[in-house]
């Protein structure tokens, strides 16, 4: 920034320039060692010219400095109107810089500079005013060019000298003392009346030309030497009125008329110029002259003169005729305010004491602002587009003055003598650097108020400088201009005005590449002086500056200024929210990229998958900036000299990744298309593929599918092939866990994904695409670790847009172990493939993401952070990264186990068509299902299990547990021992050789409620000799063939309504006419009614067609006995059956319901006394038992399908279970009569009951048998029916009998009488002695019928 | 005579927008300096150039007599929403300082005057306008800040999410015609 310091007003700027063949390290070296001098000290000046050029020369003992400042270049020949108005814009000295050698003598050397310096200096100029060529030895040549002495405008400095340093300093200040003495004779000239007339003809006016100095010259030693009057001005008070009077006469004198009367037609140049100069004419007031003596007194270090010449310039400028140079006299005397401060504080570290109200500079703040504020103002009465761009320099150089007046104070933390220093030679502090390096804001807040300048108020006097007027400076100017612009807003921290100019400096660069290719050839020719700008880097940001005539040519392309226009442009995007290089350059281009990829990118592919499940993020920024700012971006970057596809694709797929939300879908086709063009300009150029996947996360999800479930391994523990099948227990406990809440299950090992070595599997991955248009990807493969995995690798894929898009692959496993799917690598068209990880979440993971997105919806309304701390990259890092606490497990891939080959079977036939039974209820049929084994490997295991649409619902109700004792026996028998389907494997087929064909019959039962069933065939091969080095594993793989059967059962016959009566009540005319014709002849086999009961029971045929039942009878004791009888359609016939009655002993009933299963935990849920159980289990145990001895079949009246009738759904009541069961005691009744030969005889038994006659003396005998193991006592009690009408002797109620040994057998008899005909009953009941008085151990009844012929 | 209404969320999103152009006359800021301005023809980064330093502007007043009313669209508008963008640093800086609502006149850019009024909720009124009209900017940003507080009421309107209310945008816009 040297261009701008605060002080440049006062520093003589000096050329450094290389001189023939020398290397540019040798340059470079020696420059600097030059460059070291930016101040000497006026005592050091020698001074010993005695004519007008000792005007400027310092008083031999001043204390003074001369600044001295080195630019890379010298003013552009546009300036050159300005030497006068500024002569401290131009350089005032050229050192010419020549490495001599043998071969390059110092003649040469010393021609060549002279030809390179009336190469830059323009045409008439009065500048350089002095010139010197410093010739540096080299090492090898000592002493060959011994005579540089000899020439004049060289001078050799050899290698052997040893403080070179301090030659090089005596040079420099004899360089400057050339350069006062020229001053010296330029004022002298102007000093002149026809030099006043020049200085006042124009807004910027030029000096004489060259030719004409040496002949004013001559007259020159006529004009009062002002040197002669210093040391009376020093010794007087300033702004003595005398003195300005006496200058204003003395030094305007018109001396030379003569002279200059004859020169001016020839010289004047244009002649509107002469016409404008001459209209000022002679009249014209002395103000710029002091001005110009002001200013080259400024220049010598002689402050006190100049401001005395000031303030007097200031006077005469007061009418406000001339505003520019009054500025300009402004400009300087702040200036020079400056150095006398830094003079006087030289040395004195500590700030100067600003206790003072106003603040020390203020003043000069005040200069500035009115020196601003008249450049502002000042008319341009010329045309000359010239003058417009000069006086914007002007403007634009005083306001960035003025901003470094206080950018300097602001940054060296207050008035002192740092922040003079500073501004004084800005290049020699780097304090401002540590300063501002900390951009945090309470430390750029804390130096304001350190400084007491606060940052708003630079940034607002630095933004004057903005303005249309750019457009008016040359592009260097403009360039130079916005470049500190920009540095200082970014020091100040202001990023967005930063970025703000830095698209303008950008913009200007760009320009200047696209004039330049347009222009190639015309500027090669006139512009070779600025081709040599090269790369000028300034503090902080590296703009460089790519010289106009290296674009077109490309001799060698230079990637410095692309990649620091590039830089440029990320840094002013990042300030909008865009961050440009999102994408990623691939770093390594072998073919290992996707390895090294993948370890790279563990972290940011996952949270990659966090970013997309946090769509709620807030976005930053201003879209349509931004949008905006990605076009020029992608526009520069194409433009940019040497192109650079990389950057273009980077930067627009970046665009795309970060910003698809908000950019239009035009753009977004846009940038896509960009991108693939500047990808398809890599790949002719043949260079690696350089880009990273961009599209975000483009995969959804990797799903294995699910092998075919004929394939599909289970595993299974050794141990069963051992055991003995115990199907029972798991067909009824199958679904039973007694816990709500089962801790282990869940915690248990999840489900394995089994796969077999060596059988293709599928994996279903899904892809993303949330762009607009057809998103290519040029290649999938799958990330594997593990078992070697092959797959097939999907190239060229397009996925629509704003879809998912799932695509399948196929690979195999080659060996067995543990194989798994870490994720995918996804390759763009021409980028680097990216590994995408795909973790399976497990539930602390979900519960953290789940709570992860809540917090971020929790924050998403809220703004903690604001401005550009809310940047994404800059908020993520903060705020989530604290408020949670990481992954600490590493993430859970997609797992397989690969499990030994298996062996393959296939149903090559089954007996059923489409895989259907037609089944009546209780009908029992035959599958066959003929297998083939169709793999190279044998079978030595095979399974069967079957399961059909009854057995789940059973199993519900089972586990339910709200079924009574009873009902649960129910339904456990009818799943234990009525299954639908079974295989009774009688061959016992076990093993299949490959290629083998077998045939299974499987049997299958109607059942009702049965809809489909399914045959499970599990096989493996178990025994492998070829692998007994394996350890022997606890499990051992099946797979299932599964065969899913339709069932039909047609309910066609039901059984209601069973009853059990005593055969004592059976009233065999009524049975003839109800039951059918069978149960006639079996009635004679009952001998004696007691002894048996008649089993009756309903069947009903809901069916179309006629079908012949038979009950079947199985009793110990007895004949086996059946009963058919033909049920028509429709209708329901009755089928009876004697039953003997029976007695199950004591234990036997008092045993609880069994369980079939082993169930544990069952609750008694019954409320029942210990009566009714004990009533319940008796009639469980008869029914129990009555269902064994009486067993139905059907079978069709037309046909020979045939199957069995189910009786288990008839209940058992009590009065049927009294009909049943024998009593405990048997209890004989008989009425005897006394013969009329006095015998005792029976009475006539016929049909069932006795016959008697009235009135008739008659003995009831009671014959009591204990026929138990155990004594009884008993009493009998009599029931007379009607009892009015018989007379009985003795007690009928609680007849002691007496005890009854086992065996034993007691009559009882009891004399009767009835009195009148008709029908009667008589009953017997037995009682336990002592026991409750219903607790009957036997009964017995009998039937008389009362006649008189009887 | 125009000016520029820009609502900012606190994440630097426009949730609104409104250029308003006032009958009154601007005063003529005459400077020799933007006159007489070089054409510009070579690239499109002349042009961009052109506009991001104000100078299209300058020229269109040039060009247009007073009094008709100053288009200011196309790249124009971008510039205006690079000045509203980068004087958030300044109204940043001085609103951590100070606790006034409204910030009168705290950034000028080109010919741009930037005034400012933020919100307790940290939302930022920015108006861009060319001359001084200190009330009438400070009436206007208390009805706009009504308007939009009445807009907040709504359960369903986030601070980021964009306002679209006609309601709002009518009134605004009567508000600005009534103070601007």
């Amino acid at each position: 920034m040297n261009s701008y310091a605060f002080a440049a007003l006062a520093h003589i700027q000096i050329l450094v320039l290389p001189v023939g063949p020398i290397p540019r390290a040798a340059f470079e070296k020696y420059a600097a060692e030059i460059r070291t001098f930016d101040s000497i000290r006026l005592g050091d000046i020698p001074t010993g010219m005695k004519d007008e050029r000792a005007r400027f020369m310092p008083s031999p003992l001043s204390s003074g400095y001369l600044y001295l400042s080195y630019p890379s270049h010298p003013a552009p020949p546009r300036h050159i109107s300005l030497s006068l108005f500024r002569p401290s814009h131009f350089t005032l000295g050229i050192i010419g810089v020549a490495a001599c050698s043998s071969s390059y003598s110092l003649a040469s050397a010393l021609e060549q500079f002279e030809n390179t310096v009336l190469d830059i200096s323009p045409e008439g100029s009065t500048f350089p005013l002095a010139k010197v060529c410093f010739a540096f030895e080299d090492e090898e040549s000592v002493g060959s060019t011994g005579l540089g002495h000899a020439l004049p405008g060289i001078v050799s400095i050899p290698s052997v000298m040893g403080n070179k340093k301090l030659y090089i300093g005596t040079l420099l200040a004899d360089l400057c003392s050339h350069i006062l003495a020229e001053l010296g004779r330029v004022y002298h000239v102007l000093e002149s009346p026809v030099g006043n007339e020049y200085l006042n003809s124009a807004l910027f006016p030029t000096l004489p030309s060259p030719s004409e100095i040496p002949l004013s010259l001559s007259f020159g030693n006529l004009g009062y030497p002002s040197y002669s009057s210093q040391p009376e001005l020093d010794s007087s008070s300033l702004a003595m009125p005398g003195i300005q009077i006496k200058r204003s006469s003395t030094a305007g004198p018109g001396v030379s008329h003569t002279a200059s009367l004859i020169q001016r037609p020839s010289t004047l140049g244009p002649p509107g110029v002469r016409k404008r100069a001459s209209a000022v004419g002679a009249v014209s007031s002395h103000g710029r002259l002091y001005k110009v003596l002001g200013d080259f007194f400024l220049l010598a270090g002689r402050t006190e003169d100049a401001s005395l010449w000031y303030a007097e310039a200031i006077v005469l400028f007061k009418t406000g005729q001339d505003p520019v140079w009054h500025a300009s006299v402004l400009e300087g005397m702040a200036t020079v305010f400056v150095l006398d401060a830094w003079s006087a504080g030289q040395g004195l570290q500590s700030s100067v004491s600003n206790s003072g109200v106003k603040e020390p500079w203020a003043d000069i703040y005040e200069q500035l602002t009115q020196a601003i504020a008249l450049y502002h103002k000042a008319p341009v009465s010329s045309e000359l587009s010239q003058d417009h761009s000069l006086l914007a320099l002007t403007y634009c150089t005083a306001v960035m003055r003025q901003t470094s007046l206080l950018f300097c104070t602001w940054s060296t933390k207050g008035w002192g003598a740092l922040a003079f220093a500073s501004m004084l030679q800005p290049g020699s502090t780097s304090y401002m650097q540590k300063t501002t390096s900390d951009s945090s804001w309470t430390n750029l807040e804390r130096i304001s108020t350190v400084s007491g300048v606060s940052r708003s108020q630079i940034a607002n006097t630095v933004s004057q400088a903005h303005g249309p007027w750019l457009l008016h400076l040359g592009s260097h100017e403009r360039l130079t201009i916005l470049q500190s612009m920009a540095s200082i807003y970014s020091s100040l921290g202001y990023r967005r005005k930063e970025a703000f100019i830095l698209r303008e400096v950008i913009s200007c660069i760009m320009d200047l590449i696209v004039c330049g290719r347009e222009e190639n050839d015309l500027l090669r020719k006139s512009d070779v002086g600025s081709a040599g700008m090269g790369n000028r880097s300034e503090n902080g940001d590296e703009v460089s500056i790519v010289g106009k005539g290296a674009v077109g040519v490309r001799r060698n392309e230079v990637l410095e200024g692309n990649q620091s226009i590039l830089k440029l442009l990320v840094r002013a995007c990042k300030v909008l929210g865009i961050d440009l290089e999102a994408v990623c350059v691939a770093k390594a281009t072998d073919d290992t990229s996707s390895e090294v990829g993948g370890e790279d990118n563990n972290g940011s592919a996952v949270e990659d998958l966090d970013g997309s499940a946090d769509a709620a993020k807030e976005s930053f920024g201003w879209p349509e900036l931004q949008v905006g700012v990605i076009r020029e971006a992608i526009a520069v970057a194409e433009a940019l000299p040497a192109p650079d596809p990389l950057a273009v694709a980077r930067i627009s797929l970046s665009a795309l990744r970060t910003m698809h939300s908000v950019l239009a879908s035009t753009d977004q086709y846009h940038l896509y298309q960009t991108a693939g063009r500047a990808l398809a300009a890599m790949r002719r150029r043949g260079d690696a593929p350089a880009v990273e996947y961009w599209a975000g996360n483009p995969i959804a999800s990797l799903v294995l599918l699910p092998l075919a479930l004929h394939r599909l391994p289970i595993e299974n523990p050794c141990s069963i092939l051992t055991a003995k099948s115990s199907a029972t227990n798991s067909l009824l406990s199958g679904i039973i866990d007694p816990f709500l809440y089962n801790p282990r299950k869940s915690s248990g090992p999840q489900s394995k994904n089994l796969i077999v070595q060596g059988e293709p599997i599928e994996l279903t991955i899904t892809l993303r695409n949330p762009y607009v248009f057809d998103l290519e990807i040029q290649s999938i493969s799958l990330s594997t670790t593990g078992v070697e995995f092959e797959s097939s690798p999907i190239s060229a894929l397009v996925i629509p847009p704003n879809t998912l898009y799932p695509i399948t692959i196929i690979g195999t496993a080659k060996t067995r172990g543990t194989l798994v799917f870490r994720g995918c690598i996804v390759q763009a068209p021409w980028g680097a493939p990216r590994e995408f990880l795909l973790p399976v979440p497990t539930d602390a993971d979900q519960n953290l993401f789940a709570r992860r997105r809540s917090a971020v919806k929790c924050e998403s309304g809220r703004t903690k952070y604001w401005g550009l701390d809310s940047r994404p990259w800059e908020k993520d890092g903060r705020r989530l990264s604290t408020l949670l606490p990481s992954l600490k497990k590493p993430p859970q891939f997609l797992q397989c186990v690969v499990v030994p080959e298996q062996p393959l079977l296939r149903i090559r036939w089954t007996s059923l068509t489409h895989g259907a039974v037609m089944l009546y209820n209780g009908e029992e049929s035959t599958i066959r299902l003929t297998l083939e084994n169709i793999s190279a490997l044998p079978i030595d295991f095979l399974r069967l299990s079957f399961e059909d649409s009854t057995i789940g619902p059973a199993q519900e109700a089972l586990s339910e547990g709200e079924l009574s004792v009873f009902e649960t026996y129910e339904t456990e028998y009818d799943l234990l021992h009525r299954k639908a389907f079974s295989w009774r494997n009688e061959r016992e087929i076990t093993n299949i050789l490959p290629n083998q064909k077998v045939v299974l019959s499987v049997t299958c039962v109607g059942k009702v409620g049965c809809a489909h069933g399914t045959v499970h065939i599990s096989y493996s091969q178990v025994s492998r000799e070829h692998e007994e080095q394996m350890p022997a594993s606890e499990v051992f793989y099946t797979r299932q063939l599964s065969y899913p059967v339709t069932v039909t059962v047609y309910h066609m016959l039901e059984c209601h309504d069973l009853s059990l009566m005593p055969m004592v009540d059976v009233d065999y005319d009524d049975i003839s006419l109800r039951a059918s014709n069978s149960v006639i002849h079996l009635l004679p086999e009952v001998d004696d009614p007691a002894e048996w009961c008649l089993f009756a029971i309903d069947v009903r045929n809901t069916y179309g067609l006629p079908f012949e039942v038979t009950f079947e009878r199985e009793q110990a004791e007895t004949e086996s006995a059946a009963v058919s009888s033909t049920v028509p359609p429709g209708s329901m016939s009755r089928i009876m059956l004697p039953v003997r009655k029976f007695r199950l002993p004591d234990n036997h009933i008092s045993q609880p319901i069994p369980t079939l299963s082993d169930r544990q935990f069952v609750v008694g849920k019954s409320k029942l006394s210990i009566e009714e159980e004990q009533a319940q289990r008796e009639l469980f145990w008869y029914r129990e038992e009555l269902l064994k001895i009486v067993s139905a079949r059907w079978k069709e009246t037309n046909g020979d399908r045939h199957g069995d009738l189910s009786l288990r759904q008839q209940r058992l009541t009590l009065p049927m279970l009294k009909a049943l069961r024998t009593d405990v005691v048997q209890m004989d009744l008989t009425l005897i009569v006394d013969s009329p030969d006095g015998s005792p005889q029976e009475l006539d038994y016929s049909g069932g009951k006795y016959i008697a006659s009235p009135n008739e003396m008659l003995y009831l005998r009671v014959e009591v048998v204990n026929p138990s193991l155990s004594p009884l006592v008993m009493t009998l009690d009599l029931i007379f029916d009607p009892a009015e009408q018989v007379l009985s002797e003795g007690v009928s109620s609680n007849i002691a009998v007496g005890k009854l040994k086992p065996g034993e057998t007691k009559a009882v008899e009891v004399p009767l009488c009835f009195l009148c005909t008709g029908r009667f009953e008589i009953g017997v009941e037995a009682r336990i002695m002592g026991a409750l008085k219903d607790s009957r151990v036997g009964t017995s009844r009998i039937c008389i019928s009362v006649r008189e012929d009887g | 005579m125009s000016h520029h209404l820009f609502l900012l969320s606190p994440s630097d999103t426009p949730i609104y927008g409104l250029t308003h152009y006032s009958t009154k006359l601007p005063q003529p800021t005459s400077s020799s300096l933007s006159s007489n301005l070089p054409t510009w023809s070579t690239s499109a980064f002349a042009g961009t150039l052109t506009a991001l330093s104000g100078a299209s502007s300058a020229t269109q007043s040039h060009h247009v007599q007073g009094g008709s009313v100053r288009m200011g669209g196309g790249q124009d508008r971008h510039v205006i929403q690079m000045i509203a963008n980068a004087s958030l640093d300044v109204i940043e800086d001085v609103m951590r300082k100070e606790s006034a609502m409204y910030l009168k006149s705290v950034d000028k850019f080109n010919e741009w005057t930037v005034s400012a009024f933020i919100t307790p909720g940290n939302m930022k009124f920015i108006l861009l306008h060319e001359t001084k009209n200190d009330d009438g900017i400070r009436s206007f940003f208390h009805d706009v800040w009504e308007l939009y507080l009445k807009t907040m009421l709504n359960p369903f309107h986030t601070a980021h999410s964009p306002i679209r209310s006609t309601v709002f945008d009518t009134r605004v816009r009567a508000s600005a015609k009534k103070y601007l």
